[in-house]
């Protein structure tokens, strides 16, 4: 086929640019697919077509039809507690043409007059958004690519993915059906799925509610001839002539004489049907992977409930981890906002300890964080942006050898984003030591590293140091002195040297202070100094714990 | 002995050597972790701290040597794996633990910026978390009152994680059941601090012993 081709010879030149090492067959299906990539945007299939045109089973094409894509996207996330219906036109001439299993179960039935709908049953009465229709097909497309590079969109409700060459992948053609359906499901979508040789056919099949796989061009007169001539979604003349010469099954158009019916009706129609057949070439437009990921989500009932906002959420981190599924690519760090009611927004990240692109820990990140977050009013919609995309070298997916139970085995980055979603990035914090002889200077927080193993650990400094306290305190006490003795639980007493520690004038913050340590009859052992500069005050300054 | 009878006879045994059976008066399986105090590991079961269990330490003041007293364990644990510090009362102070042989990278410190987060709840939350965590040593958090129940979940949390963990409290909970495993009451002397052994399970109790820490 000549995608392969070209892919492969563009392989070939990559190789050569120093990357032959990239052996197995993950990363040769990633370099296929950057290769794929750096082709011409819309570059149309028509020169494979043609070539392969006359020779058998070339192509297999699947057609998602998504019959319910309009009011899926209106009422993305709550669509199973409300009878939602979508209509078109205006004023009494409204018709439903959309209505969710809810509706249906009170009768309504498409076609219905909106006010016939309205006496059934309490109902939601929404109307088509088309710009989020064409970014969620967009969005589709995307999520599509991890299961073939050619895919085409076809507005407005259906997508159409060339998988002939992914089957071996998959596991055949019943494994990419399981996954595909079930990936359209995650994402909150009824489709049919249709597999036909030409694009034309699964489409016509799909649209048609004819969920079957066929494999070869020959069945196709058989599997397209009872159904009727509206499911090819004609121009109304055209359909209109041919209504009236008496054909109402694809079937009857194609007993007819083709010449006959071109001029009757127009050359146009004629290369339809020869293209659902396959006897004429049918070039797509080549949908093409965006470089970051963008997505958002309207939520139709306004919600100050941080856990139908994770249901919402979910929505978003398929479509994203399908897309990073796509470009064999790991992220470390989602950016979120939610849009409130009252027109502003709020934003918030998560930030990973190592990158990732599993579903279930995404989910665990952000569930932590909504479970913290204060909302500050209805949220009406929410929105996903990623940009910080790159390439996943090693490893594909986490838990490909390693069972996970439940909070059993898990690993150090996921524990330390779990603790820092639900606490807070600023919380959790490592230790470090600083070379400073300034006791409050001799110590800082630090980042923790999410992966101990790469950082030597520094061993203990071999140089006698004189005695330091375990707790140093968040800021000196300062200490009063009672009947001219330095009083904590009782008289203290000096059990070491003084200590003078004399430094710091270059920066601002010089220190001179006499160090002791010293103990009360209770047993505790304090470490308090005396400022030698200024009201020569006495300050508690650690604990020997 | 007849067949049938040495056959039951084994299959008793092998019932009794069954980990979740434990027999009192009979110390766990597991080694202690050394205290690196001789007269200490002398008056524990195991010779050290027991592992995979929830420890109490309760002082009535500080800066006698509560923490003194794990920090061997704390930089013996640190070499191979975590130790997490759930809201401690000051600034663990980082020459003192390296100068102490504690690996500073392998530190997870959890500190609220404002001390009215740091509720009991939050508290108990983190520290059961990190108790699970298999990758972690030892975590120690201090606790106030808390309920019987959420401190047997802690002790759950620390045989699931394999960890050891350690609450420092008051000296007035000590009056208070508790289902840690070991229970220390520290005084402070003038020179010395003297540790008493509440509850040893496996060991025996009310032993005394002076370490100067």
């Amino acid at each position: 086929m000549f995608v392969t081709v070209t892919a492969n010879s563009r392989y070939d030149s990559l190789s050569g640019e120093g990357e032959k090492a990239m052996l197995n067959t993950q990363l040769k299906m990633t370099q296929t697919q950057q290769a794929l990539y750096t082709l011409d945007t819309y570059k149309p299939l028509a020169r494979g077509l043609r070539k392969n045109g006359c020779e058998e089973g070339n192509q297999l094409w699947l057609h998602v039809h998504l019959p319910q894509f309009s009011l899926d996207i209106l009422t993305c996330g709550n669509s199973n507690k409300e009878a939602c219906v979508l209509v078109e036109g205006q004023g009494t001439g409204s018709k439903i043409v959309q209505a969710n299993s809810h509706a249906a179960r009170l009768g309504v039935r498409l076609g219905m007059s909106l006010s016939a709908a309205k006496i059934l049953g309490n109902l939601t009465v929404l109307s088509r958004n088309e710009r989020a229709e064409s970014l969620t097909l967009e969005r589709l497309c995307a999520w599509a690519y991890q299961f073939t590079p050619i895919i085409s969109a076809t507005p407005p409700d259906g997508l159409l993915l060339e998988i002939k060459s992914s089957l071996k992948l998959f596991g055949g053609i019943e494994g990419l059906l399981t996954q595909v359906r079930r990936g359209l499901r995650d994402l909150g979508h009824k489709a049919v799925i249709a597999v036909a040789p030409t694009p034309a056919a699964a489409t016509v099949l799909a649209r048609a509610e004819r969920q079957c796989v066929i494999l070869s061009e020959q069945e196709l007169p058989k599997a397209l001839g009872p159904l009727p001539l509206e499911a090819l979604r004609l121009d109304p003349k055209q359909l209109a002539v041919l209504k009236s010469i008496g054909a109402r099954l694809i079937e009857d158009c194609l007993r007819l004489p083709r010449g006959g019916l071109g001029r009757r009706t127009a050359p146009k129609l004629i290369e339809n049907f020869s293209q659902l057949l396959g006897q004429s070439p049918d070039p797509r437009q080549r949908f093409s992977l965006p470089k970051l990921f963008q997505s958002q989500i309207e939520i139709p009932w306004e919600t100050s409930n941080a856990q139908s906002l994770g249901i919402a959420g979910g929505r978003l981190l398929h479509e994203l981890t399908g897309y990073l599924r796509s470009c064999s690519a790991v992220t470390r760090r989602l950016r979120w906002s939610l849009n409130y009611t009252a027109g502003h927004s709020s934003h918030f990240q998560l930030e990973l300890a190592q990158p990732s692109r599993d579903y279930d820990h995404f989910a665990l990140l952000l569930r932590e964080r909504l479970s913290r977050i204060q909302l500050e009013g209805k949220v009406k919609g929410m929105a996903l942006y990623v940009d910080d995309v790159s390439p996943d070298q090693v490893v594909a997916e986490r838990d490909l050898f390693k069972q996970r139970s439940v909070g059993g085995n898990e690993d150090w980055p996921s524990f330390l984003d779990r603790l820092r979603a639900r606490l807070g990035e600023q919380v959790v914090k490592g230790l470090q030591q600083v070379a400073d002889h300034r006791p409050e200077c001799a110590w800082r927080w630090s980042d923790i590293p999410s992966n101990p193993n790469t950082s030597t650990p520094t061993t203990g400094s071999p140089a006698k140091v004189p005695a330091r306290p375990l707790w140093l305190m968040r800021h000196p006490i300062r200490l009063h002195k009672e009947k001219g003795h330095l009083d904590i639980n009782g008289p203290l007493r000096f059990v070491s040297e003084r200590e003078r520690i004399e430094t710091g004038w270059w920066d601002g913050e010089p220190v001179r202070r006499d160090y002791f340590v010293a103990t009360n009859p209770c047993g505790e052992r304090l470490w308090i100094y005396r400022e030698l500069a200024g009201g020569k005050d006495w300050y508690l300054h650690g604990i020997f714990e | 002995m007849s067949p049938v009878q040495n056959k039951s006879h084994e299959s008793l045994e092998a019932l009794l050597r069954h980990e979740k059976i434990w027999r009192a008066g009979e110390a766990s399986l597991l080694a202690g972790i050394p205290t690196h105090f001789p007269v200490l590991d002398s008056l524990l079961p195991n010779h050290g701290w027991p592992q995979a269990s929830l420890i109490e330490i309760l002082t009535a003041q500080e800066g006698i040597g509560a923490l003194r007293l794990m920090l061997p364990a704390i930089a013996q644990l640190t070499q191979t794996q975590w130790a997490i510090w759930v809201c401690p009362p000051h600034v663990p102070y980082a020459p003192a633990l390296q100068a102490a042989g504690v690996v500073l990278e392998r530190l997870l410190i959890v500190e609220p910026d404002t001390s009215e987060q740091m509720d009991l709840n939050y508290v108990l939350w983190v520290f059961e978390q990190a108790l699970r965590f298999v990758d972690c040593g030892i975590a120690m958090a201090w606790i106030g009152t808390a309920q019987y129940d959420r401190l047997r979940r802690l002790q759950l949390a620390c045989e699931q994680g394999q960890t050891c963990g350690v609450m420092f409290r008051p000296e007035s909970f000590a009056i208070q059941p508790s289902p840690a495993v070991l229970r220390l009451s520290l005084t402070g002397n003038a020179d010395s601090t003297s540790i008493r052994i509440l509850k040893s399970q496996g060991g025996v109790r009310n032993r005394n012993c002076q370490l100067a820490l």
